[in-house]
């Protein structure tokens, strides 16, 4: 009996301690490699500065790939990571776009979304009202807002949504009368510093580098119908220029590719459903403009790019129009003059500028909206679609950027997320994390945001991850990666 | 004691292991085997006889009945290739308690024995950490089954005796649950599946031959059935889904079919008996798990727009050894040792969050004391601890098994248990 309880005694002992064995794995070492990161610096455009729903706003930027790079580069010795937020009280920063709901629809069509503007907690400081236009029509364009100033400007994300790289040596693009998101991380003192001169002075050990986009994204989402593609030669010089200005302390970095912006849901969500529409109403097609003027294009209903082919790309702003197709109209061209001259607080339209903008867009398209919408009189406008030939044109010149790009990181042995590669992948297959498959699709794919065109949370998570990777891969780091499925995609009512 | 009476018996104690052998296998189906690595098959220790080797049973000298409990204790750190957060996830920590019962009666001179078992040889019960980083492959799950196997064996000779078992898939149930990656615009939280159902009673067999050439020495082998553990009908619940329409019209389903295969065994024993104090068994097992291939549920309305969902297993066939011994210090105190080496059936860059597996190493010690001539108690302790093991990202891809998550397992498993005897 002695002995049982001994033993017993003992065995419960054994059982007990070993209970409390949870199995332990070593303490995982982080290694900053070759790199240091003491103070990175963060150049680029909406992108790099969190931009998401069609606008800036504060969960944005606390996502923004930068920040989270920021937090994984602090385990590494990476030192603090300012960024020009926008304050909790106007955390709305300068208004975006939120899922509203979604349209009841009798199938087979699909319900769409419904997005709505957030408009209050903004950060709008005030208005900058632009000198009378005099060419090429006399118009008074509304005021644009200006945004809260931020107040410590030693900020280490100087992303700037908008900024084309072809305006880094803008002189007075940090002025109100330049880019209000640059207007509002310059010092007043400094109004004519240029882009280019305050990332000279950024003095980074570490930078990330992604400017480039909006040289063809501009052009791309207005369908070929106003901005423009940044020559190559000038794009080359320039991105030299801000390689040049962020190694010359010695500083190490990542850059990244201009992905295929033809991929993203702005330009592939209404498309397939409206080619599917067409196809069940018997229509073969329609006519397009094309361009800023007024070529017109036949566009074939069976070229309308889905997942079995095609070419043309609707844009995500054409939905709300392709129901006009075949009735007598202008709204989209009231609509568009109206969107351009109305003042932001109170909503006016002056009337003699309306008629103005309205009859000079117009004849510039030589439109008759007695016609048919869709007929070679009164075409689908330019701005609704990205045809074959305005595609051709921003491949080639993505893909003389993306060269300019790989061959500048590659002199300075710099690390390169080829992002173009990248989303490319996604576009095809999808891409899984943990668990998760993410895909390009609006909405459901969780990677870009309402405007279609911009990630997610998620998705400047995944940007992280990819940047972190090929960071381990140049400077023999090894940065830990984060878990994409904690950054929230589009969450849905 | 009918099968009735032990069923409700078994129904208190009712749970299962946390995988305690590859795959969710369960072996501690008798307690004396439990303290000597599980050997079985080519001893006659005792009741337990008829799980280890039906055949075996005619020549264990005594009848009886006996009772077993365990605690499987697990303890499991994940480390996430994409983590979220500078630790590591830990399982939130369950007990389980896996039992066995056995009935063992005959003439006391006569060549025949008959008993009944009840044993839970198959189980898992995992309960993840709140968002952990694999939550939309399984947040829980809680396996269980219940086998009740009346059994007969037969000594055709003083050396060699056979037995067999119909084996009565009496019990099983699954509850899965998992994270749906679609946020709610309410509270932002992930939508939620749980899967639960009942599986059909099945029928099965357990066959031995036990063969002892000479004193010192026997062996012998068994045979355990493939019964597969088919859920009709389980109920589908959806929780946290956004209320559009959108959403909500992809996620429709309320019952659910799963068919899960509970692999055949092939067990093999040697025993060796050097001198009247000491028993030393060794057994290989091995078990059929290559029929194993996919994990498919079939939904009678959608979920996320389909209606069937299939996870790649592609288990392979996988042997066991195992290794212990007993020693008889005086007539009424037996002490036991012993060690096992467990092959996991899961293939590299495999391994799904519910079966965590890997190779197994197992110590095991054990010990007996009889209160006079016939009762007994058994106690038996086992640590079994899994290799760590790690699979990428970059390989579930290759694998085209990215349903589930990329990172490092470590599971150490501690298993107390306790039986009761009663010889006669």
């Amino acid at each position: 009996m002695n002995t049982l309880q001994k033993y017993s005694s003992s065995a419960l002992l054994l059982g007990l301690g070993l209970a409390g064995c949870q199995p332990e794995m070593h303490s995982p070492k982080y290694d900053r490699g070759t790199a240091d990161f003491s103070k990175y610096v963060a150049v680029g455009n909406s992108l790099t500065a969190g931009f998401s729903d069609g606008g800036l706003y504060l969960e944005g930027q606390v996502y923004s790939y930068p920040n989270i790079l920021s937090q994984q580069f602090a385990k590494v010795g990476g030192g603090p990571f300012t960024q020009p937020l926008f304050s909790d009280a106007q955390s709305n920063g300068s208004g975006y776009l939120r899922l509203a709901g979604f349209t009841t629809a009798t199938p087979p069509d699909e319900p769409s979304p419904i997005t709505a503007n957030v408009t209050t907690g903004l950060a709008v400081r005030g208005f900058y009202t632009p000198p009378r236009q005099t060419t090429p029509i006399p118009l008074q364009m509304p005021p644009r807002p200006l945004y809260t100033k931020i107040t410590d400007f030693n900020i280490n994300n100087l992303g700037v949504p908008g900024i084309r790289l072809s305006d880094i040596e803008t002189v007075g693009y940090g002025s109100q009368a330049g880019n209000p998101y640059f207007e509002r991380i310059t010092p007043d003192a400094q109004a004519t510093q240029t882009y280019l001169a305050r990332v000279t002075a950024s003095n980074p050990t570490f930078f990330s580098n992604w400017l480039g986009n909006n040289d063809v994204l501009g052009y791309a989402t207005a369908g070929g119908y106003s901005s423009f593609i940044t020559s190559p030669t000038d794009f080359a010089d320039k991105n030299s220029k801000v390689i040049d200005a962020l190694t010359a302390g010695g500083a190490k970095g990542i850059v990244a590719t201009i992905p295929d912006v033809t991929n993203v849901p702005y330009f592939t969500t209404v498309g397939p459903r409206f080619r599917a529409q067409l196809t069940r109403l018997g229509s073969t097609g329609f006519v397009a403009l094309t361009g800023a003027g007024s070529t017109r294009k036949l566009i074939a209903r069976d070229d309308i790019r889905n997942d079995t082919g095609g070419r043309q790309l609707l844009t995500l702003t054409s939905s709300p129009y392709l129901g006009l197709l075949g009735t007598v109209g202008g709204r989209y061209w009231r609509e568009l003059a109206i969107s351009q001259l109305r003042n932001p607080t109170t909503g006016a339209v002056n009337q003699l500028d309306y008629q103005t903008l309205l009859g000079a867009l117009i004849r510039t398209a030589a439109v008759d909206t007695t016609k048919a919408f869709g007929t070679p009189e009164n075409p689908l406008p330019s701005a609704l679609i990205l045809d074959d030939e305005e595609q051709q044109q921003v491949l080639t010149a993505t893909a003389a950027f993306n060269t300019a790009i790989r061959s500048k990181a590659a002199s300075k042995g710099l690390a390169v997320f080829d992002s173009n590669a990248f989303f490319s992948g996604v576009a095809q297959s999808g891409f899984i994390t943990n668990g998760v498959n993410n895909t390009a699709s609006f909405i459901t794919g969780n990677l870009f945001s309402l405007d279609g065109v911009h990630p997610t949370p998620r998705g400047y998570a995944v940007i992280a991850n990819e940047m972190i990777k090929a960071i381990n891969a140049q400077y023999g780091s090894t940065i830990p990666f984060v878990n994409p499925n904690a950054y929230r995609g589009v969450r849905i009512p | 004691m009918n099968l009735k009476q032990l069923l409700l018996a078994g129904g208190a104690l009712l749970g299962t292991t946390v995988a305690q052998a590859g795959g969710f296998q369960v072996t501690l189906a008798g307690q004396k085997n439990n303290g000597m690595g599980g050997v079985g098959t080519g001893l006659a220790l005792d009741q337990a006889s008829m799980f280890y080797n039906p055949g075996a049973l005619a020549m264990v000298r005594e009848r009886g009945v006996q009772i077993g409990v365990n605690a499987t204790m697990a303890r499991q750190a994940f480390r996430p290739q994409y983590a979220q957060y500078g630790f590591d996830r830990q399982l939130d920590n369950t007990v389980t308690t896996p039992f066995n019962v056995y009935a063992g009666f005959g003439p006391t001179e006569g060549k025949w024995r008959a008993g009944i078992a009840v044993y839970t040889p198959f189980g898992s019960k995992l309960d993840y950490a709140d968002g952990w980083e694999g939550r939309s492959a399984l947040t829980e799950i809680d396996l269980k089954s219940v086998f009740v196997q009346p059994t007969v064996s037969y000594a055709i000779t003083d050396k060699l005796s056979v037995g067999a078992g119909l084996v009565v898939f009496a019990y099983g149930a699954v509850n899965l649950q998992r994270d749906i990656p679609v946020q709610n615009a309410g509270n932002g939280e992930f939508g939620h599946i749980e899967l639960d159902g009942k599986a059909d009673q099945k029928i099965g067999y357990n066959v031995g031959v036990y063969y002892k050439p000479l004193d010192k020495v026997s062996v012998g082998l068994s045979y355990r059935s493939q019964i597969d553990a088919h859920v009709k009908g389980g109920d589908v619940t959806f929780s946290n889904l956004p209320n559009s329409a959108v959403v909500a019209s992809r996620f429709t389903a309320s019952k659910f079919d799963v068919t899960l295969p509970l692999p055949a065994t092939f067990n093999v024993g040697i025993g060796v008996m050097p001198s009247e104090k000491l028993t030393i068994g060794f057994d290989v097992n091995y078990a059929q798990w290559s029929k194993y291939k996919q994990l498919e549920f079939t939904f009678d309305q959608p979920v996320n727009g389909s209606t069937t969902s299939s996870s790649v297993r592609d288990y392979k066939n996988s042997f066991t050894f195992r290794l212990g011994g007993q020693y008889k210090v005086t007539d009424a105190f037996t002490v036991r040792l012993g060690g096992s080496l467990d092959q996991s059936p899961v293939k590299d860059g495999y391994v799904t969050p519910e079966t965590p597996d890997a190779n197994r190493l197992g110590a095991t010690a054990g010990l007996s004391y009889k209160f006079g001539e016939h009762f007994g108690v058994d106690l038996s302790t086992q640590f079994i601890s899994l290799k760590k093991r790690t699979q990428t990202q970059e390989e579930l891809v290759a694998n085209g098994t990215t349903d589930r998550v990329a990172g490092t397992y470590k599971t150490n498993i501690v298993i107390p248990g306790i039986g009761l005897n009663y010889t006669f």
